[in-house]
């Protein structure tokens, strides 16, 4: 249930009914104050009647039955339901926000080159390592955004998965040239921004290489850092022959524009974050890394469990079902006033309102 | 016994009574029966290239930009597709389309997809060209594989302008099928430029932006342009000069893009008018849904009561109250 609903629901936000319009018919629930279900008889003198306080109290009972008769057919034909309720529950997990490199270098294999045959894309071995790690995290709040020559937001934080599934899905396709991981890193940390809740927060960064960072969105990052704390991990997917980030390259060469990689590296570890790096060169060491995601993002955290809308028409109708059954048992009941020459039966007087 | 029953048969109340009561069982044994309904699947691409800035659009009695508008349709479609259809989102800049997400289920995943096209912006374009016919190619070549129909929100401003007619189409018109949504007004106007940090700095001018394609083969009536020369000057000797800084909704452009691609052709207007486009020119698929059969007796079983209840109150206005002592 969406935000916009709730407010517009107030009041009626555990309730609902499918088909508003027909509550209008509850107008005919009065019917049963103005008339009954008892044939009308001629009395002599009403005075002749004595009070009787069982007989009123059966009478109102009987009209009662009647309105909640039609108030309950009402009800069941408009749809009357629980809405869907949710239940904060305590498990594990996280709100993670999956920042995706869509570069046309993530289209290449490890060895950086086009793939063949059995061989994985860096973006399908990807696709199909973070759709497992997705369904292994069933409680997480999952947001994607993407990022090449511009940052991309793909989806806000969400519980459902299978969209979250539909975006991974997407990310072998073809990509763009660039790789601007400064700005996508800040459409990631902004992911978070209208989020109140207090789980455990992550960015996990997957790319395949980096490029210089613009010193404005440098600073822009860094109070970005201060301002929402999150836990951080890139996934950096190594092709053959580039620089690891972890290696120091010899004086003189370990320059930002010689090794994007490393510096950002760098450059992520002083944002005085909670913060790691994987360097992996194979599907195998993306699997593992992945796992070792999986294992750190265990903080508990609250998440709403859903418990399905609940049908009320059929109660509803059982409820008129009975009532129509307890009238129909009155109706049986009902004794007409006999001629007097005939007296054969003593008239039930509750039956006397009605007749 | 049956001497005090045998008066029931001729009295109407009781046969009413009785039917509503067989109704209200009848309700509750009803069975669900499956009916096919139809859903569409549907590959939405929004152009985001900067002609989609323009404010000639009105939304709410204000000016809106094109994208502001063609969100406000899309929002309005997802909300207006049944259950169990499925809407992907892609953006269009440069000359290709780029994909979000593959088609998802919308009732479940209803607010992931509307806040991603909420999110929609011209800051997602990569590129400020915008070559909208081979955005619609690529589209519908990634719909086709996707197995969905297409609904291209474009305003059809070709950035730089096609030399030589549109570019050719590979595959087989008609088989994606789908709908290119023209956003924009018919009347050309400014389009607002940005800085490199996002901040609008007034209007592209006319000197701004190429007014001709000057790659390829010239165009037939360039001899006769002033200052020709085929080696030095091949498209003329002056500058081009043009309206291409100014922006309409290209309907002759997009008709033509349509009917070469196999698609329909609407302008964005109300959401009902949307909706019924899009069901025009997207195949159903047809699905299956359960639907409760209880509310045919349970409306007979009202009925009676109505009738018996009502009857019983006409028949009783004048008299029949208990005396009020």
């Amino acid at each position: 249930m969406s935000w916009a609903s709730a407010i517009i629901d107030g009041l009626t936000r555990e309730w609902g009914v499918d088909h508003p319009l027909v509550l209008g018919l509850l107008a005919l629930a009065l019917l049963p104050l103005l008339g009954s279900v008892f044939r009308r008889g001629p009395v002599p003198a009403v005075a002749l009647v004595p009070t009787d306080p069982l007989s009123r109290i059966l009478s109102a009972v009987l009209c009662l039955a009647g309105i909640a008769a039609i108030a309950a057919l009402v009800l069941g034909l408009a749809g009357l339901h629980r809405r869907e309720q949710s239940v904060e529950r305590e498990g594990t997990g996280a709100h993670l926000v999956l920042l995706l490199d869509r570069s046309s270098s993530m289209d290449n294999n490890f060895a950086d080159r086009a793939p063949t045959g059995d061989q994985e894309s860096k973006s399908a071995a990807a696709k199909r390592l973070l759709a497992q790690f997705v369904a292994r995290r069933p409680h997480d709040r999952i947001a994607v955004a993407a990022f090449s020559t511009s940052p991309m937001p793909v989806l806000p934080l969400t519980d459902h998965h299978e969209v979250v599934d539909a975006a991974i899905d997407a990310i072998d396709r073809p990509g763009l040239a660039f790789t601007d991981v400064g700005r996508g890193l800040a459409l990631a940390f902004s992911s978070f921004a209208g989020d109140t809740a207090e789980a455990s927060r992550a960015v996990l960064l997957v790319s395949d290489g980096a490029a210089l960072i613009d010193r404005r969105v440098q600073e822009a990052l860094r109070d970005a850092a201060a301002r929402t704390p999150v836990h951080l991990y890139w996934l950096f997917l190594r092709s053959r022959g580039a620089r690891g980030i972890f290696d120091v390259p010899p004086p003189g060469e370990d320059t930002p524009q010689a090794n994007p990689e490393r510096h950002l590296h760098l450059f992520l570890q002083s944002l005085r974050l909670p913060y790691r790096a994987f360097e992996a060169t194979s599907p195998q060491a993306v699997a593992e890394a992945i796992a070792e995601i999986d294992r750190q993002e265990t903080r508990p955290i609250r998440y709403l469990e859903r418990i399905p809308r609940q049908d009320l028409a059929g109660p509803a109708f059982a409820l008129a079902g009975i009532l129509v059954a307890m009238l129909l048992g009155a109706k049986l009941a009902e004794r007409r006033l006999a001629p007097a020459s005939a007296a054969r039966v003593a008239i039930p007087t509750d039956m006397r309102r009605a007749a | 016994m049956s001497s005090a029953l045998s008066h029931l048969p001729r009295d109407w109340r009781f046969w009413l009574l009785a039917l509503a009561l067989v109704a209200i069982l009848a309700a509750l044994v009803a069975p669900r029966v499956a009916l096919t309904r139809t859903a569409r699947d549907i590959l939405l691409v929004v152009d985001v290239t900067g002609s989609m800035n323009v404010r000639d659009t009105v939304l709410d009695g204000a000016p809106a930009t094109r994208l502001a508008s063609a969100r406000r349709g899309a929002r309005a479609l997802l909300a207006g597709l049944p259950c169990q259809s499925r809407l992907g989102l892609g953006i269009f800049t440069e000359r290709r389309t780029f994909l979000l997400f593959e088609p998802a289920e919308v009732c479940e995943n209803f607010a992931a997809i509307d806040g991603a096209i909420d999110g929609l912006d011209w800051h997602m374009a990569w590129e400020g060209d915008s070559y909208v016919a081979r955005g619609v190619h690529s589209a519908l070549a990634i719909a086709g594989g996707l197995k969905a129909d297409l609904l291209f929100m474009t305003d059809g401003h070709e950035a730089p302008p096609l030399a030589g007619g549109l570019p050719g189409f590979d595959a087989k018109p008609g088989d994606v099928q789908g709908l290119l949504v023209g956003v924009g007004g018919t009347e050309p106007s400014p389009i607002p430029k940005f800085d490199e940090d996002g901040r609008e700095i007034g209007f592209y001018d006319e000197q701004d932006v190429p007014q001709e394609n000057r790659t390829g083969a010239p165009p037939a009536d360039a001899p006769s342009r002033a200052g020709w020369n085929p080696r030095n000057a091949p498209w003329g000797g002056e500058p081009a000069s043009g309206t291409e800084h100014l922006s309409a909704m290209r309907e002759e452009h997009l008709r033509a893009l349509a009917a070469q691609t196999g698609l329909g052709f609407a302008a964005l207007g109300t959401a009902p008018a949307l909706l019924a486009d899009v069901e025009a020119n997207t195949r159903p698929r047809p699905v299956q849904v359960r639907v409760a059969t209880a509310a045919v007796p349970a409306a007979l079983a009202l009925f009676c009561l109505a009738v018996l209840f009502g009857l019983g109150a006409a028949s009783s206005r004048r008299r029949g109250r208990l005396p009020s002592r």
